[in-house]
This record gives C-alpha cells, sequence and structure tokens, in this order.
C-alpha cells in the first residue's frame, strides 16, 4: 500500500498546480485510499475483537475451577480492569464518562442489566473488554487510535457513518459480552457456593447398587435470609422413580435431609434474585468407586 | 465485509445466548460433593404405660440401638440429651425437642403386657425435619422373644432410611476355637448376629471347617474329619441331626447350597485332582461341572442359581472362574495381581467376594465379571468372606500373626466401618445366614 501510495504523491504536486479539478480528484482518490487503509486496519481490530467471544467461556471454565478455592480469588479480576479501563479510556474514549457505574450496575440484578445495557451508549463498555487481554491491548491500540484519528478527519464525508456504525456494534457486543461474563462468573460462584453448603450435609447411598444412577432433582425456593421458603419440591421424574425404587427413594430422602438440614445458606442478599429460585441435582458419581 | 457481518451475527448469537443463561429466573445446581456420615437418630427407651414392662421397654430400643450403631450408617444419640425421655406413640413427638439435639430421625416405640401373656411393641419411626411418620408397626411375641422383635424393628428402621433390607434378624454360624495351638478344639457354632445366645452343636471330638447356611437358615453343610475321613455333612438345627452328604471314597469338601436350596455343589477329591460337582439333595445324584487336570474348588452360585464361581489353578495361578450352573461356558473373571480365590457370590448379585492373596491374604470385591475390583481389608491373614443376605457387609475370618487365635471381622462394601463381632473365645470361618422367616 504504502508503495503505491509514495509515487503518486511525487506526481500529483505538478499536477495539482495546473488542473484543480484532477487534483481534487485525486486528493479524493487519496483519501479514499486513507479510509480503505483505516477501514483494512479496522477490520483487523474488529476480527480481533470479534475473537475475544469464544475466549470467554474459556475464561469461565478456569474461574469455575479456581471458585472452588476462594471466592476471593474472582474478584481480584474484576477489579483490576476497572484500573485498566481508564488508560484506554483517555485513549479511545473521548466522548463518553460513566463506564465504571454501568458495570457496576449490571452484575447486580443478573438478567436485568444485560438487557439494559444495549439501550445505554455502547462506548463505556468497551472499556472491560480491553483491560482482559492485557498484552493484545496495548500492542493494537495505537493502531486503533492512530485509525481512529483518521476516521475523526474524515467524519466530514459521507463515507463515514457506516463505519461507526459498526463501530458500534461490535463495542456494544463485546461490552455485553464482558458484563455477561461477569454475571456468569458469579453465577458460578453461586453454584459453587451452595454444592459446598449443602455438600456438608449430603450423606448419599453410596452402598446401593448403582449408586451413581440414583440422581433426585429437586426445584427449592429460598427466602432473602437463605433459609427453605417451602418444602423442597421433587420434580415428576424424581418422583416417579422413587415410587417404584426404594433405593432411589433413600437417595431422595438423604437429599432432602440435606437441603434442610443445612439451611440457612449463606448466599449475597444482592444476588436474592438469581438464587431465589433453583433447580438441584444431587449426583453421586465422584462419590462412588 | 460479508465475513465481518457473518463474524458479527456469530458474536452477537453468542452474547443473546450468554444473555438468556442468567435471565432465567432458575438457577441450577448440581450438587457433586458430599460429606457422608451416619445418620443422627434418636431411640429413646420404649414407653411402658405398665411399670413392670419399663425393662422391657428399655431392654428393646437399648439392642435396636446397638444394631443401628453397628451398622455405620447410623449414629444413635445420648438418650441424656432427650428433653423428652419416652415419648410413646399415642400422638406425634414435639419435633422441635428432637431437632433441638440434631436427631434426624426418631423412633417412639412403646411396651404393653397383653392379658393373655403376650408382649405388645409398637413403635414410630418420625422424620425429625419432615415432621412425618416414614414407618408404624406393631407385634405380639412371647415375652422371651423380645430380642428377636428388636432385631426386627432394627430391620425395618434400616430398610426404611436406607432403601435395602436389612440384615440383624441373622445367625452366624462359625468355627469357634479353643485350646493350645498344637491341639485346637474346633467346634460347630452358631449365634445371632450381633454375637448374643452362641450356641455350640459339636463337640469338638472332630476336625470341622466351612460352615455354610442353607437358605432357610435351618441346616448347615460343612466339612468334618469324622473318624479321620473328610467328609461333607448336613446339619438340622432344629433336630440336631447331621448326616454325611453322599458317601464317596475321597475327600469332599467346600461345599455350598444352591439358591433354592434344592442342591449343594461340592469339591471332589480324586487321585489328586479336585473337580466340582453338584449334587441334588432330593434326588442325591451328581453331576459333575469340572474337569480339568488343575484344582477346581470353592463353588458358589449367583443368586438367581444360573452361573457358579469358582477358584482354579489351571491358568497357572488360583484365580476366580465363572460358569454356567451346568459346568458351561467356563472362563476366568479375576486378573488382579497375586492369587485370587474363595469366591462368594453376593445375594444382591452385583459383586463378588473374594480372598486376595498378595503379600497376605486379603478380602475384595469386585464385580462380577471381574471389573473394578478393590481390596477392602489389610489384615495379615483375613480369609473367608461371607456375606450379609442384604449384599452390603461382609463377615471374615481375621487370623493373626503368633501365637493368638483368629477372630471374626465385618466391614461395609465401601471399606468402611470395619468392627470385630464378639464371639466365645477364638473363632473363624463365619457364615451368615439369610434373614430368619
Amino acid at each position: 500500500m504504502s508503495q503505491s501510495l509514495s509515487p503518486a504523491r511525487i506526481d500529483l504536486t505538478p499536477t495539482t498546480a495546473r488542473i484543480g479539478r484532477g487534483g481534487l480528484i485525486v486528493a479524493v482518490l487519496l483519501h479514499a485510499a486513507i479510509v480503505a487503509t483505516t477501514l483494512f486496519s479496522w477490520q483487523h481490530k474488529l476480527e480481533i475483537s470479534n475473537e475475544s467471544p469464544p475466549v470467554v467461556p474459556v475464561d469461565l471454565v478456569t474461574l469455575a475451577d479456581k471458585t472452588n478455592i476462594m471466592p476471593t480469588v474472582q474478584r481480584q479480576p474484576k477489579a483490576p480492569p476497572k484500573d485498566d479501563v481508564k488508560p484506554p479510556t483517555e485513549d479511545t474514549q473521548p466522548t463518553p464518562t460513566p463506564p465504571a457505574p454501568q458495570a457496576e450496575v449490571a452484575p447486580e440484578p443478573a438478567p436485568k442489566p444485560l438487557q439494559n445495557k444495549p439501550e445505554p451508549a455502547p462506548k463505556p463498555e468497551t472499556k472491560p473488554l480491553k483491560p482482559a487481554p492485557a498484552k493484545p491491548d496495548t500492542q493494537k491500540k495505537p493502531k486503533a487510535d492512530d485509525f481512529s484519528a483518521l476516521l475523526n478527519k474524515l467524519t466530514s464525508p459521507a463515507a463515514a457513518p457506516p463505519h461507526a456504525r459498526t463501530a458500534d456494534r461490535t463495542v456494544r457486543g463485546v461490552g455485553a459480552m464482558n458484563a455477561m461474563t461477569m454475571d456468569l462468573i458469579e453465577t458460578m460462584d453461586l453454584i459453587d457456593s451452595l454444592n459446598n453448603q449443602i455438600a456438608q450435609c449430603w450423606s448419599p447411598p453410596v452402598g446401593a447398587p448403582h449408586p451413581e444412577q440414583l440422581r433426585p432433582q429437586f426445584r427449592l425456593f429460598l427466602n432473602p435470609d437463605g433459609s427453605v421458603a417451602q418444602a423442597p419440591q421433587l420434580t415428576a421424574d424424581s418422583a416417579a422413580e422413587a415410587s417404584g425404587n426404594p433405593y432411589m427413594r433413600a437417595a431422595v430422602e438423604a437429599a432432602r435431609r440435606a437441603i434442610m438440614t443445612c439451611q440457612p445458606y449463606k448466599l449475597p442478599a444482592d444476588k436474592y434474585g438469581t438464587w431465589k429460585d433453583i433447580t438441584l441435582d444431587f449426583d453421586p458419581s465422584k462419590m462412588v468407586q | 465485509m460479508l465475513t465481518r457481518a457473518l463474524s458479527f451475527a456469530a458474536a452477537l448469537c453468542a452474547a443473546l445466548l450468554l444473555a438468556a443463561a442468567p435471565a432465567s429466573a432458575e438457577l441450577h445446581v448440581t450438587v457433586d460433593q458430599a460429606n457422608p456420615q451416619p445418620l443422627p437418630i434418636a431411640i429413646p427407651d420404649f414407653a411402658a404405660p405398665n411399670a413392670s414392662d419399663t425393662a422391657a421397654g428399655q431392654n428393646i430400643a437399648k439392642v435396636i440401638r446397638a444394631d443401628l450403631d453397628r451398622s455405620g450408617l447410623f449414629r444413635t444419640l445420648d438418650p441424656k440429651s432427650f428433653i423428652d425421655k419416652a415419648p410413646g406413640v399415642g400422638a406425634a413427638p414435639t419435633f422441635t425437642n428432637w431437632r433441638t439435639i440434631q436427631a434426624q430421625a426418631l423412633v417412639a416405640g412403646q411396651v404393653q403386657m397383653q392379658p393373655d401373656g403376650r408382649l405388645r411393641v409398637d413403635f414410630r419411626l418420625w422424620d425429625v425435619f419432615g415432621e412425618s411418620q416414614m414407618l408404624g408397626q406393631q407385634y405380639f411375641t412371647t415375652p422371651d422373644n423380645w430380642r428377636r422383635i428388636a432385631h426386627i424393628i432394627s430391620d425395618a428402621i434400616y430398610e426404611r432410611i436406607t432403601g435395602e433390607k436389612g440384615y440383624f434378624d441373622t445367625r452366624i454360624v462359625f468355627i469357634s476355637e479353643s485350646g493350645p495351638a498344637l491341639h485346637r478344639v474346633k467346634r460347630l457354632a452358631v449365634m445371632d448376629e450381633d454375637g448374643a445366645n452362641p450356641i455350640f452343636l459339636t463337640r469338638g471330638d472332630y476336625l470341622v471347617l466351612t460352615p455354610r447356611f442353607n437358605p432357610t437358615a435351618q441346616m448347615i453343610a460343612y466339612m468334618s474329619y469324622i473318624n479321620a475321613k473328610p467328609r461333607v455333612y448336613l446339619f438340622d438345627l432344629e433336630s440336631g441331626r447331621q448326616e454325611m452328604l453322599g458317601n464317596f471314597p475321597n475327600m469332599t469338601f467346600s461345599p455350598r447350597f444352591s439358591p433354592d436350596g434344592n442342591k449343594v455343589a461340592l469339591t471332589l477329591e480324586s487321585g489328586g485332582n479336585s473337580d466340582i460337582y453338584v449334587m441334588d439333595l432330593r434326588t442325591r445324584a451328581l453331576t459333575r461341572l469340572t474337569s480339568d487336570p488343575s484344582i477346581d474348588t470353592a463353588p458358589s452360585f449367583s443368586p438367581d442359581g444360573t452361573q457358579i464361581a469358582f477358584e482354579s489353578d489351571r491358568g497357572g495361578s488360583q484365580q476366580i472362574y465363572v460358569m454356567g450352573a451346568d459346568g458351561s461356558g467356563q472362563h476366568r473373571v479375576s486378573f488382579g495381581a497375586g492369587r485370587n480365590g474363595t469366591p462368594v457370590w453376593s445375594p444382591r448379585g452385583d459383586l463378588i467376594a473374594f480372598t486376595s492373596q498378595s503379600g497376605g491374604f486379603h478380602i475384595g470385591v469386585m464385580h462380577t465379571d471381574g471389573s473394578a475390583a478393590r481390596i477392602l481389608t489389610n489384615g495379615w491373614d483375613d480369609e473367608s468372606p461371607t456375606w450379609a443376605p442384604n449384599g452390603r457387609v461382609l463377615m471374615f475370618s481375621r487370623g493373626s500373626q503368633g501365637m493368638r487365635g483368629s477372630s471374626i471381622w465385618s466391614i461395609d462394601i465401601t471399606g468402611r466401618n470395619e468392627r470385630r463381632v464378639p464371639t466365645p473365645g477364638d473363632a473363624s470361618d463365619p457364615a451368615w445366614s439369610p434373614l430368619i422367616q
């Protein structure tokens, strides 16, 4: 690209002096070339940003494993993003200011924030995205900055708007993805926490024949204080299984005792909307040799 | 651009999918960890409306507590901690009083002598957290039978809570040993599963080995060296009669009843070669099942009677084989380290217990195809496994190094809850009866 551009300039200087319109056309072509270059590069950026979503579930898996060890481990990765966010904001985001609040609001009511995010300006959400892949960002940001500077210069031409829209979309999708990642991590926290708490009281009938097949499932409603709101409801499938199989009935009762004995459960009060209604699967396969 | 648009669409779809999960009002949790603990159960003394029955109420509750404790699946709570000492069966208990002491189940009972001289025993099993009755039964029996009633109630509680039949109303036949090491006196003896009521069936004049119950627990097959001729005998517990099973010129040993009780599989030695035979007890007809020049012995029927596990050294070392009950399809199933022998098919049908010889003798269990073999005990000389009728617990005899005698132990198939079984003196070769009917 650079090779084709530089000779053009050499030829242009004399011709523009002679023919004004031709010079303008060349100038427009040159601008178009620059725009094309930026587009090409922008596309790269988009591809990179689009690559991040598939990475998300991978991150989730590793974090989920860690949650078994320490809840605090997960908080750490959440905090740094905010700090890291600032440098990119200064670089990339000239316009919006309220990124942090939105990121914080989102995780609290798990489902709602996700719906809300598309509505407000998407730009703030880009910030959380970049901090996640630290090294790649730093390398790519300069490019993005260069291109955004070019785009700013070209805002007056009519060609700009479509690119701006695509940029908006990318930013919005990625930001939402990141917020969702946070939500999912917190959901994993809840799942791990409940698993750990109920497990303390669970004595599955491991001596039964094929104990790994005795997997009762309940619907459980909890009060805001973590206590059981009503008797755990055995699902229809489990109930049918238990009616004809004394081992399954024993497994059901053992699971129910576990639920009732270990309450109230210690869960984050601000996530009550997420854990007030739970489907509980009891899976003894890990306990069976 | 198209690629970008597509990748955009994909990202958006992924975002929406991910958004959908937490948007659901329901959290899905899989509990895949556990903390296996015995069930805390409160068994207060059975109430006695008549003061003269107080002792019976206390004794029955005491036996039930001992039974359930011994199983390892229950932890009976100290009666001293009870707020209600003898709640009785007339009304629902005050559940909060039992929750306070962490009881998850409660057995409330009552004993009352009837005008006709029989003892009436009632009990209720309560779910303390569910505040509901899980079981309620009533028995009439002669007062002498109080101990059996206690075992029957233990079995009912065990079955209701674990989903499998109990094994407390059963008996153990074993070889009682006494005297110096070089002149051991070995007598056939029988006792309740908890070691109570031991009775000697033979005087010890002759060596006795490998006793086995028949399915009604009324007859015992065993090997005895009467008149220096090792042969298989049958002992009728009701009449006290014993008879030699068949009249063979050579040694017969290792008898075991078929599940229907109509046949006995045994080993017959002839010319230095041991093979497995089956005798029909009604016709006394003998059928040969193996004819290999190696030593084939220790037959044990599957609970459906269609297969027999046995040990053989035909492959070079002692290993476990399985064949059809007619001797067909003989194939090796044990491939573990060392030698493996004395297979005993679980009454539940899912496992075969065996003795593994590898740096000592140990009791193990494996699936009936030989897979998932695991060693349960780590004594120096653990042998002669026998199954509880529910296939959940094993007993075995444990020899000791030095001059000390052997003893009988029990262990859960999970490898937990190893306990010594109380016997009068040294004991070996236990055989567990079916549930008494």
